[in-house]
């Protein structure tokens, strides 16, 4: 068949294919087409898979560009005929056609093509994985901990980082850039699942088990991530973020997560938020170096009061970016705009400059205070925890009064 | 016109429908069944519309007249009868009933609409048989011979838990020969009747069913009734010197090697800690609180050792004499063993963990809670 031939011959499918199809099927057709390519022009999309920002994600990415073109292909493929076959066929109360069976050239090929492809594509998959499960080059380890529904970080002593006791934190992971960071991860209760995708691919997170996961970054910069494991109610808002420093800023980090707790000033309202900490908050969170009135050290209790036996330790809470498993901003959406899109020489600084008053989300962190279930759905109904012997899956509503929560707000925003 | 196939989907969908506005009324938490609901109904409204305009399903093929003189009598509305009692049943007395009546209830179903579907597929009645036995068999037999086969090793696991040790290494071997004589006859006359080689097959289950009934009845061994009551595992010792009942059915083989958070090991008289992922041994390990945590204990060192870890103070109140220990059993040289720790409490000055060697109490790894 030469050129024009085949042209025709096209042009003749496509035109029988629209007529079949209608005009309403047409423009519905091209609506949902139109939707689809504009979705995928959105720019901000900081969960995009296809933009990787460091070494293990650009390993899958190249993978998975070449194997998603060729899926592609035989995917539109496969389509294009079924739909033609379903369309060009559908009964119109014509004879049935002479039914045939067994070609085995053809049968034989349609086997042989596939086969080839999919080993291809498996030489190369298996390549990436093995490059992906090494754990004998790694620099530094970071635990992680998932629960319904936040993830716990804690980074065990490494001199070399100047890490000389143990750090905890939550809602976001801060690693140095250009360090092989190990993530050994578990859970407290059900199955969880870590991704970032632009430092690479997801790792169950199962009780009980410790599952490793690679993580390097090229520049500095914030990278969201989700889990991707459905956890149960609040799933959807169990979210992550990788903060990636300079080697410069990521000590400087590290120097103020073991700084000693300072109290509030005497006669503040922070010093009365303290008070309400400790009646309150001191249950389920800890913050280290805190004190009680008869000078003992307030340890909290998560193991008696939530499912998972554990709540996030907010020794030094604002110098994070995100509260409740990075569901909400501690930063108004202006300052965090300034943090999100500085560039990445500027980014360190910004970021370590935690939470002032000025740039407080005090909206959000009041509702949370105010009424934390309402803002999160956690089964945190006190009515309904037989099943969990009276634990709560989440932070309760605490019954706070406004006095109070303004005295905690002052409080948290000591906790730099 | 709307074809068969589009009144089918259509029917699931307004049924979906119903089923969710049930569902809002009746539930207090419809997340989850309000999500998987939703989806059936996008899923099945979807394949109606495919199928009014596909006009799939709209011509029968096939016969379609039918004699009811084909339609044979059927066990299944008798049996769907009982998966609903159970079903109400189970509501009142307890879940397991409840799901038990649900298997039935399904199983009864399918088996129903397939037998009703078969016995109009055509105005041949061995035809219909063959049509039901090519769908159903595939799924009929399995399950059956996995529902017999787990009464018959249920059973023999009870024979064994009662007969005594040296009994029970017996009659594995007898169990092993008998098959092995049974496997050689069919192949050296393999024109044996069938249904002989059924009958010592029924036989032979029947027996062993009926020996697990009797064991059941009878009990335990002693030995394993002792165990229980001793609470061997329960009730660690965890000095240095071989215990009693603890050490007594000391672990040899470790399964467990994936998946450790830490190996500790015992090395000219040193303790350390290998953590993956750093290469220089370590004098400390991280746990992460209340979460289930393995660690491997490995014996390098001549003689037997168990690791113990010091879990702080324990949690009543009245008692503050003495830390909760938790152990590993001895371990000889060369050997390994797993230990599973579960810290609830941060490490604090009153909060302090450590693993060490039993009688060399100076060998110790810091256990870090934070």
């Amino acid at each position: 068949m030469n050129h024009s031939a085949k042209h025709l011959y096209l042009k003749r499918l496509v035109t029988s294919v629209l007529r079949m199809v209608g005009k309403k099927s047409q423009t519905l057709f091209g609506v949902s087409l139109l939707s689809f390519i504009a979705a995928s022009c959105a720019t901000n999309a900081p969960q995009d898979t296809w933009q990787p920002k460091g070494p293990n994600a650009k390993l899958i990415d190249d993978l998975q560009q070449p194997v998603f073109a060729v899926a592609g292909v035989i995917g539109l493929i496969v389509a294009v005929a079924v739909i033609y076959s379903v369309l060009k066929y559908k009964d119109r109360g014509q004879p049935i056609p002479e039914q045939t069976h067994g070609k085995p050239a053809l049968e034989i090929t349609l086997t042989i093509i596939p086969a080839l492809i999919l080993a291809v594509v498996a030489v190369f998959t298996f390549g990436a994985i093995f490059k992906l499960a090494k754990t004998d080059d790694t620099e530094m380890i970071i635990n992680v901990t998932g629960q319904q529904w936040w993830w716990e970080y804690d980074y065990p002593v490494q001199n070399e980082f100047g890490i000389t006791q143990p750090i905890i934190s939550s809602g976001q992971l801060v690693m140095p850039v250009g360090t092989k960071v190990l993530l050994r991860e578990t859970s407290r209760d059900v199955i969880h699942s870590y991704w970032i995708p632009a430092l690479n691919g997801k790792r169950d997170a199962v009780p009980g088990r410790i599952q490793t996961l690679r993580l390097e970054a090229d520049k500095p910069g914030i990278f969201a991530g989700q889990c991707t494991e459905f956890c149960g109610l609040s799933h959807a808002n169990m979210r992550m973020e990788a903060v990636a420093l300079s080697k410069a800023d990521f000590a400087k980090w590290v120097a103020n997560q073991q700084a000693a707790y300072v109290a509030p000033e005497k006669d503040s309202l922070a010093q009365q938020g303290e008070a309400v900490f400790l009646n309150q908050c001191v249950r389920c969170h800890q913050v280290n170096g805190l004190m009680r009135a008869d000078g003992t050290p307030a340890i909290a209790a998560p193991d008696e009061n939530v499912w998972a036996g554990a709540a996030p330790n907010l020794t030094h809470l604002m110098s994070r970016n995100t509260f409740a498993g990075a569901s909400f901003d501690l930063l108004s959406k202006q300052c965090r705009d300034e943090v999100w899109n500085a560039s990445s020489d500027t980014i360190g600084a910004k970021y370590l400059a935690g939470v002032s008053q000025d740039c407080l989300n005090q909206k959000d962190l009041r509702s949370w205070l105010r009424n934390a279930p309402e803002m999160k759905p956690m089964y945190a109904n006190p009515t309904q925890l037989e099943a969990t012997g009276g634990k709560y899956r989440g932070m309760p509503y605490l019954a706070l009064s406004e006095d109070d929560i303004s005295k905690l707000v002052a409080y948290l925003l000591t906790l730099k | 016109m709307f074809s068969t196939g589009f009144k089918y989907f259509m029917g699931m969908t307004v049924l979906s429908v119903a089923a969710l506005i049930m569902t809002l009324f009746v539930f207090d938490q419809v997340a989850l069944a309000g999500v998987a609901l939703s989806m059936l109904i996008v899923a099945v409204a979807l394949l109606a519309g495919i199928a009014v305009v596909t006009r799939d399903g709209y011509r029968q093929s096939g016969v379609t007249e039918q004699s009811t003189d084909l339609v044979s009598q059927s066990i299944w509305p008798l049996v769907t009868g009982i998966g609903v009692v159970f079903l109400a049943l189970g509501l009142v007395i307890s879940s397991l009933v409840f799901f038990v009546g649900i298997v039935i209830l399904l199983a009864a179903l399918a088996e129903w609409m397939v037998q009703s579907w078969s016995e109009r597929a055509s105005k041949d009645a061995n035809y219909n048989a063959s049509a039901r036995k090519r769908l159903l068999n595939p799924i009929e037999f399995p399950v059956l011979a996995a529902l017999g086969l787990g009464i018959v090793i249920f059973s023999f696991s009870r024979i064994m838990l009662t007969v005594d040790k040296s009994v029970g290494a017996v009659l594995f071997i007898v169990a092993g020969a008998l098959v092995l004589i049974a496997g050689t006859l069919f192949a050296i006359k393999p024109n044996m009747r069938r249904s002989l080689g059924a009958a010592v097959c029924v036989l032979g289950a029947l027996g062993i069913v009926a020996g697990g009934v009797v064991s059941a009845v009878s009990g335990e061994r002693e030995d394993l009734e002792l165990a229980a009551a001793e609470g061997h595992f329960t009730h660690k010792e965890c000095g240095p010197e071989e215990s009693e009942y603890f050490d007594k059915l000391k672990e040899e083989t470790l399964s467990l090697r994936s998946s450790v958070s830490a190996t500790i090991i015992y090395q000219d008289g040193e303790l350390i800690a290998n953590l993956q992922g750093l290469d220089k041994p370590q004098k400390s390990i991280t746990v992460s609180r209340s979460s289930a945590t393995n660690i491997i204990f490995r014996n390098a060192t001549e003689g037997e050792f168990r690791l113990v870890v010091d879990l702080g103070k324990p949690k009543t109140e009245n008692d503050d004499s003495h830390n909760d220990v938790d152990c590993t059993q001895l371990v000889e040289t060369g050997g390994e063993q797993s230990l599973t720790l579960n810290i609830a409490k941060s490490s604090s000055a009153e909060n302090h963990y450590k693993l060490f060697i039993a009688g060399a109490e100076d060998k110790q790894i810091e256990v870090v809670v934070p």
